[in-house]
């Protein structure tokens, strides 16, 4: 057995020398030296009500009554802090979170190097290189309406519903820009409270976050007194970093 | 300007490069060998595209070609791109005020002339577009010109055989996707280059401007030149140039910085071609060149936001205005209103 191992080793380095590949045949069998991480977050409504897309919600403060049909945002750059301090970056890490497939939102992050973890970070929106690169695909497709064809970039939050509270009956949030004041991309980092997360190779690892889309109101207050944004400005800023602002660590899982 | 030539060059540097794989063992690099793709004039600056982000071959151009003369981009298969971007009119539209859309639908400005896009930092009248591979995404989804969505032109390709075979020619794959859609789309546009006018032959020192020409040239660079730079002969910035004291039908770049001071300002337009690019300003107002040089002349309206240099308008008499125009003919590039290697493909 040991020696037709060696002899297909031998062949496959014969093979080799021959031909002109460049990658190496590493005979070593490879341990796992990385595993995943699953990022979660639940959105939520208030203590009284779950948050869900097609119903009735009751905003806590000003007592509009909201039904979403669309909710939807990008995450990106996603950073794990190790416990000796540097940082682990996902590469391509760009993710537009659909709420219509449920209100709790999953990004798995792949071939996270074993280690303990402190602290993860997160970019709310699009960086603004990307807005200016051309066109790209996967979840940055300008075919995913959430890229405004008249005014270039993305569409970093996109909220639609009805709400009877409002003259236009209606709320529309499309909220970007990534340059100067107006931009809406928001960094967010969250320590896990005296806590490490052990990646160890067993798959379970995962961090829970919370957000509570309530918060696109927290500043402008009744839908009648902004109900419709579709260009970057004061208004996206203000909506968009209220709702930033209300992501929370929840817990950790290993 | 010779790109015939180079594509005879091309196929015999294929031979060579096939036949020099047979005795190495390198990674083929047909590519690199390949002479077709973007080359410029000495006296050009360096374009703000990324080539290295779309790889360029003949292959792609094609394909981009075939995607620029079909209608099938738009919603109704009415309106290609060439509709409005005429190789015969300098790749503007046909000599209309505005651009006309599916259906009959009016748009609010006039189409431009879209070469030498690879130096262009920015598009539309309000440079609201920032990058040569999204701007395709204007016309195709504007519900007053292509009226279509980017997901269902995909779909249709997806399902046109012609299409799965042009793109496995360029791209080595039958996923057709919108972002390959629109990087083939690019590598057409990019290869529109005016650089072939008596001009550019006057500034290669092959000819010599008549003596009205000359006084014209001189004129231009004296009162024009500020914004219509050479040899783009544009800046590429916004200005507000006087046509309206107020802004309410169009505000221009405001439109998109959403600044007062930006309102009535519009992207300044290459002049290469002029003469064949007529009705002139953002809303065609004009037919004639000369009714633009009357409008600077004497036409000038006064609002916030005009153009200090435009104060008192531009002094010209009438023979310097002959004089201007007849310069004005000299950006006329005929290679480019007949360069058959920009047809429509005849597959």
């Amino acid at each position: 057995m040991k020696f037709y191992t060696l002899l297909g080793v031998a062949f496959a380095t014969s093979l080799l020398v021959v031909s002109c590949k460049k990658d190496k045949n590493d005979t070593t069998p490879t341990v796992a030296t990385t595993d995943q991480v699953v990022l979660k977050i639940e959105h939520t409504w208030d203590d009284s009500l779950e948050f869900a897309l097609g119903e009735d919600l009751v905003h806590p403060v000003t007592g509009d009554t909201l039904n979403f049909t669309t909710f939807k945002y990008y995450i990106s750059n996603i950073r794990l802090k190790n416990a000796d301090g540097t940082w682990w970056t996902q590469p391509n890490s760009y993710f537009l979170l659909d709420l219509t497939a449920g209100i709790t939102a999953s990004v798995t992050l792949s071939n996270v190097p074993k280690g303990e973890y402190t602290d993860v970070e997160y970019v709310l929106g699009v960086d603004s290189t990307m807005n200016v690169s051309g066109a790209q695909s996967g979840d940055l497709s300008p075919a995913l309406d959430m890229f405004w064809s008249w005014n270039s970039g993305y569409i970093m939050l996109k909220a639609e519903g009805t709400c009877p509270n409002s003259s236009m009956g209606s709320f529309t949030y499309h909220l970007g820009g990534f340059t100067g004041s107006n931009s809406v991309v928001q960094t967010n980092t969250h320590n896990f409270v005296g806590n490490s997360l052990s990646v160890t190779g067993n798959g379970a690892c995962q961090i829970h976050l919370t957000a509570a889309p309530q918060a696109l109101w927290s500043t402008i207050g009744a839908v009648d007194n902004v109900s419709m944004v579709h260009m970057p400005g004061a208004s996206a800023k203000t909506i968009a970093s209220d709702f930033y602002n209300s992501f929370e660590f929840e817990h950790i899982h290993e | 300007m010779n790109k015939i030539t180079h594509l005879s060059q091309c196929k015999l540097l294929i031979v060579f490069a096939v036949g020099s794989l047979l005795v190495s063992c390198k990674k083929p690099k047909i590519e690199k060998a390949e002479p077709w793709g973007f080359n410029q004039e000495a006296y050009f600056p360096q374009p703000v595209y990324t080539f290295a982000n779309n790889k360029q071959s003949y292959e792609r151009f094609q394909l981009g070609a075939a995607l620029f003369f079909d209608p099938i981009l738009s919603s109704d298969s009415t309106i290609s791109c060439e509709t409005c971007h005429a190789q015969t009119h300098a790749f503007s539209g046909h000599n209309t005020p505005v651009s006309q859309g599916v259906g009959g639908a009016l748009g609010t400005r006039n189409s431009p002339a879209i070469f030498n896009l690879a130096w262009s930092p920015a598009f539309m009248w309000d440079g609201g577009i920032n990058h040569i591979e999204v701007m395709p995404i204007g016309p195709i989804t504007n519900p007053v010109e292509m009226n279509e969505t980017l997901a269902h032109v995909v779909t249709k390709l997806k399902n046109s055989e012609k299409y799965r075979k042009l793109f496995k020619k360029a791209y080595g794959t039958e996923q057709i996707t919108d972002q390959l859609l629109l990087k083939a789309l690019a590598q057409y546009l990019v290869m529109i280059i005016s650089d072939n006018s008596k001009y550019d032959k006057v500034r290669r020192g092959e000819t010599v401007y008549t003596a009205t020409e000359q006084a014209g040239y001189d004129l231009f660079v004296q009162k024009c030149s500020q914004c219509h730079t050479e040899p783009l002969f544009t800046d590429y910035s916004y200005h507000n140039n006087g046509l309206d004291a107020t802004f309410t039908n169009d505000l221009g770049r405001a439109h998109i910085t959403q600044l007062p001071e930006d309102e009535g300002k519009f992207k300044v337009p290459t002049l290469r071609n002029v003469a064949k690019t007529y009705p002139y300003m953002h809303d065609g107002r004009f037919f004639t060149l000369n009714q633009v040089l009357d409008h600077y002349v004497s036409g000038i309206q006064h609002s916030a936001t005009l153009d200090p240099i435009l104060e008192s308008g531009i002094p010209l008499t009438g023979l310097e205005k002959q004089q201007l125009i007849a310069f004005l003919k000299t950006l006329t590039d005929y290679d480019l209103l007949n360069n058959a290697w920009l047809f429509q493909p005849s597959f």
